[in-house]
């Protein structure tokens, strides 16, 4: 999700240094004079935590595959949506600066992508309306609290992942970088996006019913209830929600990707060249999978051109079955490509 | 090595590279911030099909990192965040863009792979260049350079109070990681009934962490007052410097020093 | 120096942490303040240090110490806390050091010439401009200490200093304690420590003052100190 400096042009760099640039301005001008200073340890500690905890992968249950955790909206549940902005803009300024995630210059397109949605739309159109909702029950009962949390982490994981996604396509279209068409581009990156807004949701929000249950008085707009008697479970909660977002997300993705087949052959062809291990959502090992994924899109796209392109005299027929071949051996090659340069540029595993 | 040990060791060595000492280190931080700038916005407003005067562009990474004395490989490895990204987009433009660009005997070359290495290639020069930065001024002293350029006190303050508290934290993480780990080696990551509680302890800890530490700012009589080592403001001469490598860089921008230098050996 | 009047406090009505509490330092004294966890160590700490407030008086230099003269209070008043990483929220030791002389308006000259007097007192000049996350444990406290001192307090209030230290760097730090001539209250699990470097020790337990008196005799009287879930300092064990 972190954007590159190579894939923005100067203008949209420097737009987007501009909206996020406005965005901070406004944030430390409603943190109030009082509260900016005290309330400076506990967003560093926050945002140095949010660090660290992005770095924890969890196991994602019977996929062998883990995810990560999103910054944005717990930041803003517990420090509410000014403060957690401004601390995400300092996470990702030391990702960029000491880890080259992401880039100098697309600095200000990372902190309008990730941090501003995250921030402001997961709170002032999600987090709040849901938790002062009577959603589930009375604004004060256990239970229901819970689910306002835990169905508040999910929508806000899922929506600000997708308008951060659909950004960097168009920031990367806006800039003129990329051939990919606008609609293919959107259909590959929302419906990988919105499996791992969901996984980082369930995260999010199993991280933020523990603090729940231990101090709710660090939750935003949060009303501590008396613990109630029949608690559901966090299993159970989960199961419910994986069910419906499943469903939801499921009937999104199909309608993202009613451009012709283009995932599931995508998809198909990557499982095929041998990357279904561990590909799921690490997120650098999405960015990797997430490339055979496109490459192998963008292949497929090209085979549908080959008819007049390569194979102008040949026969429809014939011409399907060897760009269908041809298509195939380019898959496991660029897959191949792809995940020697991967394992070439990640750190070596010392036992 | 896991994950966030891998992070802390490539804090130290940041560290570590910034407190070397050559002429790159000794530059002021603040015309060097606004040259890395200058340099990036130029690579990236290079025309994709322009490789041969972005070629010209390498030019400046390599020489500074020789005068510097940071090594190129360290920078490389930082590559493994950005290149696979930016190989994702330029990979696809081989399919896409057919136009014929020139022609090497009986092989045409298309716009669409000439676009794709002038991808790569910025997105390797860009990174060259915030790491150069970063590797020789360290963050206290680009934190001087944004003060300087009047970013508000309360995020160049936050970004200062984070980088002391990442390695804190990162520590505790790792020790919990490695803890986890102990009692369930057969698991990859952290599963899913310790999710909420894992992170979650160490966040109410951090809470805990966050309140002592305001007490501590307020036992020594903080008022809202940082005071930091703020270095000598650049001289006149550093600024000439500064300016002359600067037009050195716009020059190589609307003057193609590479097909120049081409034309000198091949008519 | 330091003085506690029949001091109580309690978060919740009916659950003393600390039971009418009076004591009295005089300028000069080095006291040990010890006691089984959750004997109300901590809490003497916060209130004499104004983070928490509770009834009764509380006096540092013959000042009372209420929310609204804090500022003053505590530019008399030097507390070195258990967890040094959180006292040293600086980059460096030397930007730790100069954040409380700077906020109390030392010029840059006065603060300069104070932190230099204070690692030299340390030997510690070599830390000076050290990034406080590379430094070791040892290090670390040590130079927690200097910022302290750079202060120039009247008062030390220690939180274990020598928790979690090698023999050596407690040694250092033992060393250090005792070359201070400012009033002391060191709490501490360390009672080697404290009969190291303290002439008093105040034992505390649940809330209530169990003995105040001279180190050696109350260090050495095995009854009173188990009856309060304590034992004796190593080095009159092992003899």
């Amino acid at each position: 999700m972190h954007m590159a400096d190579a894939l923005l042009s100067p203008a949209v760099a420097t737009a987007m240094y501009a909206a996020s640039g406005t965005a901070a301005a406004i944030s430390i001008r409603r943190l109030k004079k009082d509260e900016e200073h005290s309330k400076l340890p506990v967003m560093a500690v926050s945002a140095a935590m949010i660090f660290a905890g992005q770095m924890i992968n969890y196991t994602i249950p019977g996929t062998g595959s883990s995810g990560h955790l999103c910054g944005g909206m717990l930041l803003s549940a517990l420090l509410g949506p000014y403060a957690g902005f401004l601390s995400m803009i300092v996470v990702l300024a030391i990702q960029c600066l000491f880890f080259a995630d992401g880039g100098l210059m697309a600095l200000g397109a990372n902190v309008w992508n990730m941090a501003f949605y995250g921030c402001f739309v997961g709170y002032f159109l999600i987090w709040r309306p849901i938790m002062r909702s009577r959603l589930f029950g009375a604004s004060d009962d256990h239970n229901a609290q819970r689910l306002r949390i835990i169905l508040a982490s999910v929508l806000g994981c899922v929506i600000t992942l997708q308008l951060g996604a659909f950004s960097v396509v168009l920031e990367t279209t806006l800039s003129g970088i990329t051939e990919l068409p606008f609609g293919a581009f959107c259909g590959l990156m929302l419906p990988i996006h919105l499996a791992i807004g969901f996984v980082e949701g369930l995260i999010t929000a199993a991280v933020l019913t523990f603090v729940y249950e231990a101090r709710p008085e660090l939750l935003q707009e949060v009303t501590p209830a008396e613990a109630g008697s029949g608690k559901l479970s966090l299993k159970q909660t989960v199961a419910i929600l994986a069910v419906v977002t499943c469903l939801v997300g499921g009937g999104l993705s199909l309608y993202a990707s009613s451009n012709p087949d283009g995932l599931e052959w995508a998809l198909f062809g990557n499982a095929e060249a041998g990357y279904n291990e561990n590909m799921g959502l690490d997120e650098d090992n999405f960015g990797v999978s997430s490339t055979a994924a496109e490459t192998a899109a963008g292949i497929q796209e090209t085979t549908s051109f080959l008819p007049d392109y390569a194979f102008k005299d040949s026969d429809s027929a014939a011409g399907t079955t060897v760009s269908g071949l041809v298509g195939s051996a380019m898959v496991a090659g660029a897959a191949a490509l792809i995940c020697l340069a991967g394992g070439f540029f990640r750190p070596k595993k010392t036992a | 090595m896991n994950k966030i040990d891998q992070a802390l060791y490539e804090f130290r060595e940041m560290d570590e590279l910034a407190d070397q000492d050559s002429l790159v280190h000794r530059f002021p931080v603040l015309p060097k911030v606004l040259l890395t700038i200058l340099y990036i916005l130029i690579v990236l407003s290079f025309h994709k099909y322009d490789l041969s005067s972005l070629s010209v562009m390498i030019l400046f990474p390599v020489f500074f990192y020789q005068l510097s004395g940071i090594p190129l490989r360290k920078c490389f490895y930082k590559l493994r965040f950005v290149l696979p990204l930016v190989m994702a987009v330029g990979i696809l433009n081989p399919f896409f863009d057919h136009t014929v660009i020139m022609k090497i005997g009986p092989l045409s070359v298309t716009g669409g792979w000439i676009s794709m290495l002038t991808l790569m290639l910025k997105g390797i020069l860009a990174l060259t260049a915030s790491f150069l930065l970063v590797a020789t001024s360290g963050i206290a002293r680009i934190c001087a350079a944004l003060r300087r350029m009047h970013v508000p006190s309360v995020l160049v303050t936050l970004l200062l109070l984070t980088y002391r508290y990442i390695t804190v934290l990162s520590e505790e993480v790792s020790v919990m990681s490695n803890a986890y780990h102990l009692r369930a080696p057969r698991q990859k990551g952290i599963e899913y009934s310790a999710w909420g509680s894992f992170l979650g302890q160490l966040l109410l800890r951090s809470m805990d962490r966050a309140e002592e530490i305001y007490q501590a700012m307020l036992l020594r009589g903080f008022h809202g007052h940082f005071h930091y080592v703020d270095e000598k403001p650049a001289s006149p001469k550093d600024w000439l410097t500064g300016l002359l490598i600067g037009a050195l860089i716009v020059f190589c921008r609307y003057y193609n020093v590479a097909s120049f230098l081409g034309s000198l050996f091949v008519r | 120096m330091i003085e506690m009047k029949h001091v109580s406090f309690r978060y919740e009505a009916g659950k003393e942490i600390l039971d009418d509490i009076s004591f009295r330092l005089e300028a000069g004294e080095s006291v040990g303040l010890i006691g089984a966890n959750g004997a109300g160590k901590s809490t003497i700490m916060k209130l004499l240090s104004g983070i928490l407030f509770g009834d009764g008086e509380v006096l540092i230099a013959k000042t009372a110490v209420n929310p609204k003269n804090l500022y003053e209070i505590r530019r008399k008043l030097g507390y070195v806390l258990q967890d040094s990483d959180d006292q040293m929220f600086m980059p460096t030791v030397y930007e730790d050091m100069i954040f409380a002389p700077r906020n109390y308006g030392l010029s840059k000259e006065e603060t300069e010439e104070r932190i230099d007097a204070v690692l030299e007192k340390l030997d510690l000049k070599e830390l000076k401009h050290s990034r406080n996350h590379k430094i070791s444990g040892g290090e670390k406290r040590m130079a927690a200490i200097a910022t302290i001192l750079a202060m120039d307090p009247e008062v030390i209030l220690m939180d274990e200093p020598t928790a979690s230290l090698d023999p050596y760097n407690r040694r250092l730090v033992i060393n250090a304690i005792n070359s201070l001539s400012q009033t002391k209250l060191i709490t501490s699990h360390d009672l080697d420590m404290i009969l190291d470097t303290c002439g008093r020790v105040i034992l505390l337990d649940q809330g209530k003052i169990i003995a105040d008196g001279k180190t050696e005799e109350i260090l050495r009287d095995q009854k009173l100190l188990e009856a309060h879930r304590m034992e004796l300092p190593l080095s009159f064990t092992r003899r």
